[in-house]
């Protein structure tokens, strides 16, 4: 809350309105650096309170965006800043989303370099490919959407040829999702056999060539329909594994999948597999060690009526080795399904010439009897000023759930958003 | 490409030389003429667009973005490539479209925050782009077959046109009125009508500038003729006929826009 005055610096002529049609105005592009970004201040709180954490907030940010592009001779600088204060965890920020250098090797070939977002994949609001960083903490505490996605350090080298284009990004050093520590929400432990709230770090893999993430995407538009293979060498992105000595950390494991996104009668139709290679774990008898999974997904999109649109998929995380999980597992009983189905729906509802933004994301689990409902209404006042209400709400039937164990954190939200 | 670009000329120079003549009399002949004279200058073409969005209390917003076109048949399919540049939250948004006449148009929209390409469901095209007056289907063409065309009136400078749609669950008028120039073939001014017969929405060109050979609008607005609001909009650095590689619209350009092509026209 401290940091919330910081609003007020905001010099007061950024307010005044440019007189829109002034015709210098066509120069913007060609002249000088420009700076954009904006300053957004954020409020969320839980229903309830959470007896394992303290602080009822879920989200005090105070942020400040900085963004810049350079274009020296034939290279694009990118950089997008984040600085501010957040309330929640009572300390200063500034972190880096962005700062890459682009550049085309030869004609058909671009090159990133730097601290960049990445993603890939068909699903919405579902990873299966898609195994660059998110930021969980970000996404349950009511951040915009763009916060799931967290910055990695990476090369990425994209090759572009009529056969079929090939997408590769190495990330030297292994980059984990945000994941629950315990900090700003508690979640479930086995160990324990119900809530914590440890503040705990993984052990991360030794830096090493070995240890960095490799992925590989390959992909091609053929007759409106696109087709890609994947390929992924790394390690779990959550801290799903254990250490001997019982220390959360992050198994290896490799990725093989596939993709389909087609135009299908109304709408819009996608699929995707993916086939988890568990490296540590092959036989699926080490406790210690997640099983390898598969993990399907198909979807629908289409546009119900008139700027309302309507999104629906089905997910299967199937964990393999099953027997194996349950005949070594020292707590059994806290094991995940076998097949974990799970079915999501979007709906978008634009109104006023797209000022107004009301929109539902639901997460159902008909295995595990949990959901996750995401309601978000937000408002664009102008191009400077927008609001945005919204919640995150959890429940479901038994404390180990993926979404019921966040039942605590069930909170409301609000953001105020000046860009400049 | 060239050829069917030089025949173009050769059929536009026809034309207007006729349009001093015997005025034509085929109501779907001239909305073909109007279609290529709207949409399909050249075999490919670039300008700058900035757009300013009025609600009926004058607030205003505003869009600007860069739009590469390129024909792959004249008065058929094309491709469409909009970047754009302000306002800041939706600056390095790039917008694809696939145009396609026998089947729904291809779409994706490219949000850099997420470095994310979505895919965008074919769904109604008659919705505000952008936040604009202005809709999808205004910035890419409505395909001629979706209406039928009665010509009403021709006066010294207009041919005047009365349009209805095919399926009338396509669109959210009954009818369209337009203005179209005798000599350059641009539509001039469009009013929609709606169930109800009253009249709700206006298209307006303010003003028209010949670029390389073909006449231009360089100006025009939008104004809903129910709420008050309006959109204005202006095009700059135009060029035709710029030579955009096939490899300018695809995935590759959503996540890196073609800076040499983007570049602006010496002129």
């Amino acid at each position: 809350m401290k940091a919330w005055p910081l609003l007020f610096l905001i010099p007061t002529a950024l307010f005044a309105q440019d007189d829109l049609w002034d015709d210098n105005d066509w120069a913007d592009e060609e002249e000088g650096t420009l700076w954009t970004g904006f300053l957004e201040a954020g409020l969320g709180t839980r229903f309830s309170e959470d007896p394992l954490v303290a602080n009822r907030s879920t989200l005090e940010d105070t942020r400040w965006r900085i963004e810049s592009e350079w274009q020296p001779s034939r290279y694009t600088v990118g950089l997008k800043i984040d600085a501010g204060y957040d309330g929640v965890e009572n300390e200063w920020f500034a972190d880096i989303r962005d700062l890459s250098v682009g550049f085309t090797a030869g004609e058909n070939t671009d090159v990133s370099i730097g601290r960049q977002v990445q993603t890939w994949g068909t699903g919405d609001l579902l990873f299966l490919n898609d195994l660059f960083p998110k930021d969980f903490q970000s996404f349950f505490s009511g951040r915009d959407d763009e916060y799931l996605k967290a910055p990695g350090n990476a090369i990425r080298i994209t090759h572009f040829s009529p056969g079929v284009n090939v997408d590769f990004v190495w990330t030297p050093e292994f980059e984990h999702d945000i994941y629950l520590t315990g900090e700003r929400f508690s979640f479930f432990s086995p160990v324990a056999g119900g809530n914590v709230a440890p503040r705990f770090t993984a052990l991360e893999p030794k830096s090493s060539f070995n240890n960095g993430e490799f992925a590989l995407r390959l992909f091609r538009t053929i007759e409106s329909s696109e087709y890609a293979l994947y390929a992924y060498r790394g390690f779990f992105k959550q801290p799903g594994a254990l250490t001997p000595t019982l220390q959360p950390t992050f198994a290896p494991m490799s990725a093989f999948g596939a993709s389909l996104r087609k135009p299908a009668g109304p709408g819009l139709f996608n699929a995707e597999m993916s086939y988890y290679d568990s490296r540590d774990d092959r036989s699926g008898t080490n406790p210690l060690v997640p099983n390898s999974q598969l993990r399907l997904l198909a979807g629908f999109e289409w546009e119900a009526r008139t700027n309302f649109t309507v999104g629906l998929q089905y997910y299967l995380e199937w964990t393999l080795d099953y027997d194996e999980l349950l005949a070594n597992s020292p707590n059994f009983e806290f094991e995940p399904d076998e097949r974990r189905h799970l079915i999501t729906n979007r709906l978008t509802w634009r109104a006023g010439m797209d000022k107004y933004t009301t929109s539902l994301f639901t997460f159902y689990s008909p295995s595990d009897s949990d959901f996750y409902l995401r309601p978000q209404f937000a408002y664009r006042h102008s191009d400077q000023w927008s609001l945005v209400v919204g919640g995150n709400l959890f429940g479901g039937d038994s404390d180990q759930t993926f979404f019921n164990q966040l039942q605590d954190a069930s909170n409301a939200y609000l953001r105020f958003r000046y860009s400049y | 490409m060239k050829h069917r670009f030089k025949l173009v000329l050769a059929v536009a120079a026809l034309v207007s030389a006729s349009a001093q003549g015997e005025p034509l009399t085929n109501a779907d002949e001239i909305v073909r003429q109007a279609n290529l004279a709207a949409y399909y200058g050249g075999a490919d073409g670039r300008s700058e667009v900035r757009m300013i969005i009025s609600d009926a209390q004058d607030r205003q917003q505003r869009r600007q973005f860069t739009v590469l076109r390129r024909d792959i048949e004249d008065g058929g399919d094309q491709q469409f490539l909009v970047v754009f540049s302000q306002p800041s939250d939706v600056r390095g948004t790039v917008f694809l479209v696939d145009k396609h006449i026998d089947q729904d148009d291809d779409r994706w929209l490219y949000l850099p925050g997420l470095d994310l390409v979505k895919r965008i469901s074919a769904g109604d095209k008659r919705t505000s782009f952008v936040g604009a007056h202005y809709f999808y289907e205004d910035v890419s063409g409505r395909r001629p077959t979706d209406d039928t065309h009665v010509i009403t009136d021709t006066t010294d400078e207009h041919y005047v046109l009365t349009h209805v749609p095919v399926d009338s669950s396509t669109a959210e008028f009954s009818e369209y009125v337009t203005w179209i120039d005798r000599r350059s073939f641009l539509p001039m001014k469009i009013e929609y009508t709606n169930a109800a017969g009253k009249l709700y929405r206006r298209v307006e060109v303010l003003t028209v500038e010949e670029f390389d050979g073909y006449p231009t609008v360089t100006a025009s607005r939008v104004s809903d003729l129910l709420t008050g609001g309006r959109t204005d909009m202006q095009f700059r650095y135009i060029k035709y006929d710029v030579g955009f590689p096939e490899s300018v619209f695809t995935e590759r350009s959503l996540r890196n826009p073609p800076r040499d092509w983007l570049e602006r026209p010496a002129n």
